[in-house]
């Protein structure tokens, strides 16, 4: 806290420099603070600042008069945006009104986030592009409805440089031309999902839009030909091909002519990819940085391998699920002394000698995925530790043989982890955690199933390990109450939490969840002793309890759902399947809580056809995505079955 | 160049053709089939070498308007053409006796038609009777040369039967070439051979272009290029990598393209489209028409001896089809050569009747569009459309700025996605248990027009939560732990703005 003089200082400081100040604050939760200090600092935010990222639409009036500067804006959390809200943000405020015309705020406007905004529609999209006419970014994914008007909207983006389409799933080549034709400085363009493009529609793009830099195709049924097109892209740095089907070797072998800027490919869980068609990458590209070919390869090859021996400056390898030998680890070491990152989740032939051969040359290596690699022992743990000192996240699920020696390196030697996955290492036991919690700057730890440990292992982690924000103990069954009253001590920043399946977790327990103010995501299934009084607690500590499952959480009666629906207004995501919620609280829940966007509602024991249709009933306007019993399909009034459709709500019947 | 002396001139050259000669040998066999050096002297004779026999002159009498004297000649030179692919095997020491033979006659021949020259300087204009009979006597010996270089060419070559059959097949159609059989062998004679065209292009005199332009001067006007979306015979053979000199090059009139039927009855005159119905007319005239011989199919040659491949030129100067074109590509079949002439360079009479807009020359074109008349979904955002996908993309890959129109009927569809005004009232509608079917009418009249709903501004940024709803139907449930509760449903409502500062934003 400022002392009075220290404060009339500061106040007393010119406006520029405030605004240095402000600009020196990096964390969202800093900026807050500052202008919460007075409307003078206030007044600075609001001019200096540039992104927004808005949670409630009903206030993106006020904010947007607020901050007339804005150069980026995030509407990716509010789902309720539509043509009607875009109509009037951009012409409510005519030049009479007395307030800041409000079609100012999109004049700056550089970069715009909409994703999942499926409520929106081409007039609402082409009514935003016309009024943003700096527009340089735009990220729609996941608006599944998107299609060729859409898309012809955003195409009157002229200056566009990046856009996201994933999972537009209505876009078809035409969609695609018009944005290719319209936005010809296009440098990014990520088109995940989008099932209806083809050779053609890609083709064209590589044609028009010769700029591109970053471009990922992954899912689509596009064929070689498109590779071919590609391969003609000389700028393009980023290529993702993952998961396309109909891509094989002979598609592989234009890329390694064509593209001369290629820094990093993914072609993972490509069916049709060999080891061959990686060699032509490889050989036609000796500069390249990120090589991701998990899944698609059945074997690391001597051909490859001895290719690969050029890539001298590869910084991250994947090759997930391929079996590889000994000595591969001896040229990939020799040879890729810059890697970063390796992953062989699932490879076959990984050793602890394999291991040891690549971290006695790789000790630049930061990011290492071990999953499900079996034979992995302590001793290669060991090898890892010692070398690999800079190790920031390391992934060791299923590896059975780790034990409290394995545990005591790494808290030994890798002082800088951050990550690490010890899902199924039944070897992990208290003492194994101790070891580990010396590591403190862990931010995500997973024990799933770790059955050996318990209150005691987990309290080490609570008092050590400060900045965690991530823990999952799925199914941790030694952990009770205790443990989480040592975790809500240590651990406040922690965000993430998976308690199910823990079931000596009873309501004091959760009592002390709800001590963790920055919580957003709790899983708790099946905690059957937690009552009403428990989720009570949750929702009244947690304001920003984002996504909640408690699943099977049968004993949890109204009162606490009642307490959910008045406190947790941040909850986005809610799964009540199998609960005991009644009718009236179902209601209160669905309707009251204004940010949600998904439920699941299956198997509600308690509660009739009339209370889930009024309770979509009171959420239909918001509602994205909803799970419902199967039978209720015909129950269910026709009519909210269609309003739910209109609103662009995906209905999943179970 | 009077067309005696340049015959001789021709046959002279002709003379090394048998020797293991070379592009001179074929620039000047080029002049041959040459259109423009045709039409060089087409005063008196046009078109050349028709007078194979007496109905295909008639035909082309008929066709071309023009006196033709010298008739025999003509029948002879083309005789020859038919002759000189007779050449089988050769033996080199024979032929050279018989070609110095020839030299010599071909000379007395030049000499002669120098004579003739000088008079007809003289004389000009007027048919003498001198001259006929001096044209008998050039005829008589050209004619012996003429069998003399057969009878040497014999041993080099063997393809008449490809030549006979077409004149057998297509009596009034022989008529029509003015072609120069390739040997198939030349290729290997000629190794240094130049491109045809080229040799042609170097022929052709500034002169002849002018006669060519003022023949063809209203079928210019009709010359439309035009891109065709029908696959045809031409696009096919687009790919088709023949080698210069290696296939025989045919040229029709534009007449004879034009003209509705290639087969005559030599007996009533009357034209058909095809031999097959030709002769099957015959039948009328006659009972020796009605011999299985006659009635058959005129065979084909057996195929193990080598076939010449034949082409056809456009008669169009200036065409890509033309072979004066420097990047000159055959037409496969005569009816290539139709279809062709008639797409690229004639009226498109035949307009589609359900568009009116769609115009063809070839009227199986039109009825192929008439399949898909209405169907051509792909639209440019500049008016075109197509019938394929690939079309559209490939028109839009050519022109700049160009894109693919949204059809409009999708107009129609994406209101109903936007209906939110409509949804949003079903927000806040009442929630009487009992009555809550009775807005779905209000849901239908709700506007579709965003603007309608801008008046209702609170509506969309109210957080829909339960302070608009009527609770009168949930007063019987038991009270929830949280007495406040009403004042918890205005909440939002009543300090919204204050909200707005502490949590509105992340």
């Amino acid at each position: 806290m400022l002392s009075f003089q220290s404060s009339k200082n500061v106040l007393s400081l010119t406006e520029d420099l405030l605004v240095r100040i402000y600009e020196l604050l990096a964390a969202e939760s800093d900026r807050k603070s500052f202008r919460l200090v007075c409307r003078e600092f206030r007044r600075i935010d609001s001019l200096t600042r540039r992104h927004l990222r808005v949670i409630r639409i009903e206030f993106l009036p006020i904010l947007l008069r607020k901050y007339p500067r804005l150069q980026s804006l995030d509407l990716s959390a509010c789902p309720r945006i539509d043509d009607g809200v875009v109509s009037l943000l951009l012409t409510r405020v005519g030049p009479g009104s007395n307030s800041p015309s409000l079609g100012h705020w999109a004049w700056g406007l550089k970069s715009l986030v909409l994703s999942r905004a499926t409520g929106l529609r081409f007039s609402g999209l082409e009514m935003l592009t016309r009024a943003c006419p700096c527009l340089e970014s735009v990220d729609v994914s996941y608006c599944c409805g998107f299609g060729d008007r859409e898309a012809a909207a955003l195409s009157s983006a002229v200056g566009l440089r990046e856009l996201n389409m994933d999972k537009c799933l209505q876009l078809t080549d035409v969609g695609l031309a018009k944005i290719a034709v319209g936005c010809s400085k296009l440098e990014k363009l990520s088109l995940k999902w989008c099932m209806e493009i083809t050779d053609l529609g890609i083709d064209l793009l590589c044609k028009k839009c010769v700029d591109l830099k970053y471009l990922d195709v992954s899912y689509l049924k596009v064929t070689n030909e498109s590779l071919h097109s590609i391969a003609s892209l000389l700028k393009l740095e980023v290529l993702g091909l993952m998961a396309c089907p109909l891509i094989d070797d002979v598609g592989l072998q234009f890329i390694e002519r064509g593209c001369p800027s290629l820094k990093v490919i993914d072609v993972s869980r490509c069916e049709g990819v060999s080891s061959s068609g990686l060699i032509y990458v490889v050989r036609g590209h000796r500069n390249l940085l990120e090589l991701n070919a998990g899944y698609c390869l059945s074997e690391l090859s001597t051909a490859l391998l001895h290719q690969m021996k050029n890539l001298n400056h590869l910084e991250v390898i994947r090759i997930d699920g391929a079996r590889i030998s000994e000595t591969s680890f001896q040229v990939i070491s020799a040879n890729c002394k810059s890697l970063v990152e390796i992953g062989l989740s699932k490879c076959v032939g990984v050793t602890n000698m394999g291991i040891m051969r690549l971290v006695s040359a790789c000790i630049n290596l930061r990011v290492l995925n071990l999953t499900c690699c079996h034979s992995i022992t302590d001793t290669a743990i060991s090898a890892i530790a010692y070398s690999c000192r800079s190790l920031v996240c390391l992934k060791l699920e299923s590896c059975n043989m780790i034990t409290e020696k394995g545990l005591c390196q790494l808290g030994s030697f890798c002082l800088l982890l951050e990550e690490i996955d010890l899902t199924d290492c039944c070897g992990v036991n208290d003492k194994g955690l101790e070891y580990l919690s010396r590591c403190s700057e862990l931010s995500c730890l997973k024990l799933g199933l770790c059955t050996n440990i318990s209150n005691k292992g987990l309290s080490y982690i609570g008092s050590n390990c400060l900045k965690i924000h991530e823990l999952d103990l799925y199914r941790c069954t030694g952990i009770g109450d205790d443990g989480l009253e040592a975790l809500s001590n240590g651990c406040k920043k922690l965000r993430k939490l998976n308690l199910s399946y823990c079931n000596a977790v009873s309501d004091r327990g959760l009592a002390y969840i709800g001590r963790l103010e920055e919580l957003s995501d709790l899983e708790m299934r099946a905690l059957h002793k937690i009552t009403g009084v428990g989720l009570e607690a949750v929702a009244v500590g947690c304001k920003k309890l984002a996504d909640l499952d408690m699943k099977h959480c049968e004993k949890v009666g109204d009162s606490g759902f009642w307490a959910l629906a008045y406190y947790s207004k941040n909850l986005r995501q809610i799964n009540l399947s199998y609960c005991g919620i009644s009718d009236m609280a179902l209601c209160m829940v669905m309707g009251n809580l204004s940010r949600l966007q998904e439920a699941k509602l299956v198997h509600l024991s308690n509660s009739t056809v009339e209370g889930v249709e009024l309770a979509l009933r009171a959420c239909c306007a918001r509602i994205k995505k909803v799970k419902l019993f199967a039978p209720l399909r015909f129950m269910l009034s026709s009519e909210i079955l269609e309003i739910l459709h209109a609103r662009g709500c995906i209905i999943r019947w179970d | 160049m009077d067309l005696k002396e340049r015959v001789c001139d021709e046959l002279q050259k002709e003379v090394p053709k048998g020797a293991s000669s070379t592009n001179f040998n074929t620039q000047h066999q080029q002049k041959w089939e040459d259109p423009s050096s045709t039409l060089d002297y087409s005063t008196r004779i046009e078109p050349p070498f028709q007078a194979f026999n007496q109905t295909c002159q008639t035909q082309s009498l008929l066709l071309c308007n023009n006196q033709i004297k010298v008739p025999m000649q003509d029948g002879s030179i083309n005789d020859l053409l038919q002759q000189a692919s007779k050449i089988q095997d050769w033996d080199p020491s024979a032929m050279l006796n018989n070609l110095s033979f020839l030299e010599q006659k071909i000379h007395q021949l030049q000499d002669l038609v120098y004579l003739i020259i000088a008079q007809k300087g003289q004389v000009l204009g007027r048919p003498d009777e001198l001259l006929v009979q001096q044209q008998q006597l050039v005829t008589a010996d050209l004619t012996s040369i003429i069998i003399q270089l057969i009878s040497t060419a014999g041993s080099l070559l063997s393809s008449v039967k490809q030549t006979l059959s077409a004149a057998t097949t297509s009596l009034g159609q022989c008529g029509e070439f003015g072609g120069v059989v390739f040997p198939s062998s030349a290729q290997r004679l000629n190794d240094g051979v130049q491109p045809q065209n080229a040799g042609g292009s170097k022929v052709s005199e500034p002169q002849n272009s002018i006669d060519i332009t003022s023949n063809n001067g209203n079928e210019q006007n009709n010359h439309i290029v035009e891109e065709h979306e029908l696959k045809d015979e031409e696009d096919a053979e687009e790919g088709e990598n023949l080698l210069p000199g290696t296939y025989e090059i045919l040229q029709l009139e534009k007449e004879e393209i034009l003209a509705p039927h290639t087969h005559f009855c030599t007996i009533c005159g009357k034209g058909f489209k095809r031999d097959a119905n030709l002769r099957m007319h015959m039948r009328g005239h006659g009972d020796k028409y009605k011999t299985p011989g006659a009635l058959a199919k005129p065979t084909k040659e057996s195929s193990s001896e080598p076939t010449i491949i034949k082409r056809y030129s456009c008669p169009y100067a200036g065409c890509k089809r033309n072979k004066d074109h420097k990047k000159f590509q055959p037409l496969k079949t005569i009816l290539c050569v139709k279809n062709h002439y008639k797409r690229t360079h004639c009226d498109k009479s035949y307009i589609c009747s359900r568009c009116n807009t769609k115009k063809f020359s070839v009227i199986a074109d039109l009825k192929t569009h008439e399949k898909h008349c209405g169907k051509d979904k792909w639209l440019c955002s500049c008016g075109t459309t197509f019938s394929r996908k690939d079309k559209l993309f490939g028109h839009i890959t050519l022109f700049q700025g160009h894109t693919p129109a949204i059809p409009s009927d999708e107009i129609k569809v994406a209101p109903a996605g936007t209906s939110d005004g409509a949804t949003n009232k079903v927000g806040s509608v009442n929630f009487n248990l009992s009555s809550y079917v009775s807005s779905e009418s209000e849901v239908q009249s709700s506007s579709m027009d965003i603007k309608g709903g801008i008046d209702d501004a609170v509506g969309y940024f109210s957080p829909l939560s339960f302070d608009t709803c009527n609770f009168g139907g949930f007063h019987e449930f038991p009270r929830p732990p949280f007495d406040d509760s009403e004042s918890s449903f205005a909440f939002l409502l009543s300090r919204s703005c204050n909200y707005s500062q502490k949590s509105g934003e992340e």
